[in-house]
């Protein structure tokens, strides 16, 4: 299938929207690769969505440029971009079936009855609602408008499929098995990928890359794991996964819970640390710990339940060991 | 009590009283009504008879549904390009012209017509105006016709055509029209393809409620048809009021009255009317 | 018109509320205030009118003033009893629909002679007390089982000065003439009149009118129907020839001159071959004042009531002892003026009692 889809990278160059006085976007720049699985991730204002509806067309751009393989598309109109993509909601057209909605973009370009029909046989494969192909979308559950709206999205074999927080209305046990689905289809198509999510989870087990975001601005950008392992400041680290943060000769430092070793009693030789326990909480996979380092400072461990720390309660004195790998310094400021 | 509440909600004997009471207020005089069509002022259906026999009735009841058909396809046009206006302005003029639209309600409509009459009757306004700068040497007849009668009308009409338009496309989920556009459509297909089918509930309820509306209009067409334009409603007055035939007068409100009943019916067949009325569209 | 009414009915309705106590006078005056009502008039529809006065159902507006002024306070001082008004305008219809429900609130209706042909006779109206009124106070003929004329009304017509100029219409004939007399007309709309004036103006002499010949009376009104408007109101007639809607115009000669007035004199009246209307006074039966009604009918048959109902309204008067007192500034106007009564043409309420239903509707289905 992948041979009549189109791919496409997408450069986003110094773009900036302003309402008014608030600066939603702020000078982003970034550069989006052929066939990636991209992600903008960020906590809700942080202006992910804003520059996703810039990039489909719906939001003019106050200043900079996006081009598409290099030509600008700043001043293409929505309809024009060929960008494909999945609404939070879907935006499926309620008044028409399963196939009429993956068939519109074709329909509207005036393609062939025939071509239309063998496109969206296709999409309804991919997407496997083969059996629902006349249904109405008020007559499906949100997993399969979910799934229409995705063929419905692809249908035209766009170069860059936009998503945003396509799995929101979804409950959590759906969202893994769709987020699942979704890899898997971006592996079957190949399109460019740009989705918009404030789940970290989802993040960072579908993404290609991460683009981290707050307040209108790029806070970091990388693979998952670059993301989780090497966290360049305190809102990656603590927005990516729990981390901790150590303060030491004017150094910060970003520590997973689960990177921390905890060994019950005082006076091991290589604590980096120790204090008292305050809390054990069970969380089936593993056990989360909090310690009190005194001076009111707190650090989180999660320990693997295998270890069975059923021993462990509260009052406990412990002492607390990492490797200095584990540690990740921070930009501090 | 039990063996009757078994078999109905507990619910519906709170508000029987007042089903009993609105069943009795309005089924009694309808029934009434039908009963007099068939009984004054002699038992049979000769009432009924009389739009076979006479040329006149059926000329009337056709005047009343040209001119309701052409007011409600007017009104509803108007109505619909003010009901989008509203919607897509900014929200400090979509308030001022709500404002306007209730106000209209406010103004009666012997006013509103008489109105009509100063500003394009023979010596109105407009006649004199163009008169006078010589664009036109006789008035043109606007008013105490079927024009007149029309321009009354669909005026008069427009408010009720945008209501039910209005909060049907409010209801509406913008991001579907994002969604059209984004799979390459242009404005105008995504207006057919999208925008009209999902008003179409709203297009219909508006539809419905000027028709019917306009078939009871009573005072426009006696003052602005100058007397030359009798539609079924003042036909139905003078014959309660002057000629005393209430036979026939009940004859036609029964045939209006079925004609609306038939009406929904055949759009029933269409679409479910629920949705019309703000029930859910599946 | 349907608002009227329900603003009527729910005047009425609070009225009882106020009686019973159900509201207080403040809230029912604001309503009455609010709806343009004088309270007096509202309470006097209500069912209870008790016998200390008549109730008297009209058209309101100047009528209820000046029927007040030229009757009432006579009355009143003979009887002792006051006037109320229900201004509710009794047609046909709502007489023989408040008689049948047997909530009869009104004891005398201003309505036409015809009227009691129609409704006399299927019980819907009490005899005239002919020991009380008297039958030589009003024109022979029209003094009925049912209901007796007390003032005359004509259907004459205006024509444009302007227009027309030194070669006026004349008569009927003149106004059915577009082609001698080019221009828009108006008529009434309820076939009164029309019928009478267009078999006039086809050349039928005033006194073999009746029983009116439709299909040459419809034959004459359809030669004119493109040049011709229709009124259903006093006031609409008034206006359409006020705003110059038409240059010649069928009027109740009664505002012949408020007309004449009103467009300084560029419309002009023209009484020949009137055709005189007997108004007259009805009593539905089972009227709550009872008997006493008759003395009011027989107040306003005396002179000075029918002298100031005709400086008031401008009715013509019927008794023909008043015609000789007709004022001068009047006897243009009045058509039993000495200058007018040998122009006029008689009205037959006997042909419209049993022919009016069948005739407007032939009327309307002619002219639509």
């Amino acid at each position: 299938m992948s041979d009549s889809n189109q791919v496409g990278s997408l450069q986003v160059r110094g773009v900036s929207k302003y309402f008014g006085e608030f600066r939603a976007v702020n000078d982003i720049n970034l550069d989006i690769r052929n066939g990636e699985f991209l992600t903008l991730l960020g906590p809700s204002g942080s202006g992910k969505t804003t520059l996703l509806m810039m990039i489909a067309g719906f939001l003019g751009i106050t200043k900079g440029d996006i081009a598409l393989d290099g030509s600008s598309i700043t001043d293409v109109p929505a309809e024009k971009r060929n960008f494909g993509m999945v609404f939070q909601g879907y935006a499926l057209f309620p008044h028409m079936s399963v196939r009429d909605n993956i068939g519109y973009a074709l329909s509207v370009r005036k393609r062939p009855v025939s071509e239309i029909k063998n496109r969206v046989d296709e999409m309804l494969d991919l997407v496997q609602l083969n059996d629902f192909a006349d249904r109405k979308p008020g007559q499906l559950s949100g997993g399969q408008q979910q799934r229409v709206a995705l063929a419905r999205a692809l249908c035209f074999a766009p170069p860059v499929l936009l998503l945003d927080e396509p799995l929101g209305a979804l409950d959590k046990k759906l969202r893994v098995e769709v987020q699942e689905q979704l890899k898997d289809i971006h592996r079957r198509v190949g399109t460019t990928f740009i989705y918009v999510t404030h789940d970290q989870e989802e993040a960072l087990s579908m993404s290609d890359r991460i683009v981290i975001m707050r307040d209108g601005a790029i806070e970091q950008v990388g693979t998952p794991k670059e993301l989780y392992e090497r966290p360049i400041n305190e809102f990656t680290a603590g927005f990516l996964g729990k981390s901790n943060f150590i303060r030491a000769n004017g150094k910060i430092f970003a520590l997973r819970p689960e990177k921390i070793d905890l060994q019950l009693g005082t006076g091991h030789p290589d604590a980096r640390s120790s204090g008292v326990v305050r809390s054990v909480t069970y969380f089936g996979s593993m056990h989360r710990v909090i310690v009190d380092t005194g001076g009111g400072d707190e650090i989180e461990v999660d320990i693997d339940v295998w270890r069975n720390s059923e021993s462990l309660s509260a009052g406990d004195s412990v002492d607390l060991l990492w490797n200095d790998a584990a540690a990740v310094e921070l930009q501090t400021g | 009590m039990n063996a009757l509440t078994k078999h109905m909600h507990p619910g519906w004997l709170i508000i029987a009283p007042l089903l009993a009471l609105v069943t009795l207020l309005y089924l009694g005089p309808i029934l009434n009504i039908l009963w007099l069509s068939v009984t004054d002022p002699e038992p049979g259906l000769g009432n009924y008879a009389k739009l076979g026999e006479s040329d006149a009735l059926l000329r009337i009841v056709w005047t009343t549904v040209r001119i309701c058909i052409i007011t409600t396809l007017f009104s509803v046009t108007l109505g619909y390009s003010i009901a989008y206006a509203m919607v897509h302005c900014h929200q400090r003029q979509k308030s001022y012209m709500l404002t306007l639209l209730l106000v209209s309600f406010w103004i009666s409509i012997l006013v509103r017509t008489f109105s009509w009459l100063m500003l394009l009757g023979r010596k109105g306004l407009v006649n004199v105006t163009l008169e006078d700068i010589g664009l036109i040497a006789e008035p043109i007849a606007f008013m105490r016709n079927e024009l007149g009668v029309l321009i009354g009308m669909i005026h008069y009409m427009i408010p009720y055509a945008v209501l039910p338009l209005l909060v049907s496309m409010q209801s509406l989920d913008t991001r579907v029209m994002d969604a059209s556009r984004n799979l390459g459509a242009s404005g105008s297909q995504t207006f057919w393809r999208i925008y009209l089918p999902l008003t179409t509930p709203g297009l219909v309820a508006s539809t419905l409620l000027v028709f019917i509306l306009s078939l009871g209009f009573y005072v426009t067409p006696a003052v602005l048809g100058g007397g030359k334009v009798l539609m079924v409603a003042e036909y139905i007055s003078v014959q309660l009021l002057v000629t005393l035939k209430w036979g026939t007068a009940a004859m036609l409100a029964a045939l209006m009255l079925f004609g609306v009943l038939a009406m929904l019916w055949v759009m029933s067949r269409f679409m479910k009317l629920s949705t019309v009325f703000g029930g859910a569209a599946r | 018109m349907q608002d009227k009414q329900f603003m009527k009915e729910m005047l009425t309705d609070s009225a009882h509320a106020y009686k019973a106590g159900r509201m207080d006078r403040r809230m029912f005056l604001a309503l009455c205030g609010a709806s343009g009502v004088a309270m007096s008039s509202v309470m006097a529809g209500d069912a209870q009118a008790a016998a200390d006065h008549v109730v008297m159902w009209n058209w309101g507006g100047q009528s209820e003033e000046c029927h007040g002024s030229a009757i009432g306070d006579a009355f009143t001082a003979e009887t002792g009893k006051g006037l109320k008004f229900d201004t509710s305008g009794p047609l046909e219809g709502k007489i023989k629909e408040m008689v049948d429900s047997g909530n009869v609130t009104a004891d005398v209706a201003d309505a036409d002679l015809f009227n009691a042909v129609s409704l006399g006779p299927t019980g819907h109206l009490e005899p005239i007390d002919y020991s009380v009124v008297s039958k030589d106070k009003t024109l022979p003929g029209y003094a009925l089982e049912h209901g007796v004329s007390v003032i005359l009304y004509g259907y004459a017509f205006v024509y444009d000065t302007e227009v027309y100029g030194d070669n006026p219409p004349q008569n009927w004939a003149d106004f059915f003439d577009t082609e001698k007399f080019p221009g828009m007309r108006s008529l009434y709309k309820w076939a009164n009149g029309s019928l009478e004036a267009a078999l006039l103006a086809d050349g039928v002499s005033g006194d073999a009118l009746y029983p009116l010949d439709m299909d040459r009376a419809l034959a004459k009104l359809k030669s004119i129907k493109d040049d011709s408007l229709y009124w259903g109101s006093g006031s609409e007639a008034h206006s359409m020839v006020v705003n110059g809607e038409v240059s010649m115009g069928m009027v109740w000669q009664n505002r012949g001159r408020n007309i004449e007035n009103d467009t300084d004199g560029r419309y002009k009246l023209v009484n020949m071959q009137a055709i005189a209307m007997p108004g007259a006074y009805i009593v539905p039966k089972g009227n709550p004042a009872g008997a006493a009604v008759m003395e009011f009918i027989a107040t306003a048959q005396e002179v000075p009531a029918q002298l100031a109902l005709l400086d008031c309204l401008g009715m013509t008067p019927s008794n023909p002892e008043a015609f000789g007192q007709i004022p001068e500034d009047q006897q243009d106007y009045a058509i039993t003026s000495a200058k007018n009564i040998d122009k006029i043409v008689y009205n037959d309420p006997d042909w419209w009692g049993k022919n009016g239903g069948d005739a407007v509707n032939a009327f309307l289905e002619a002219i639509s």
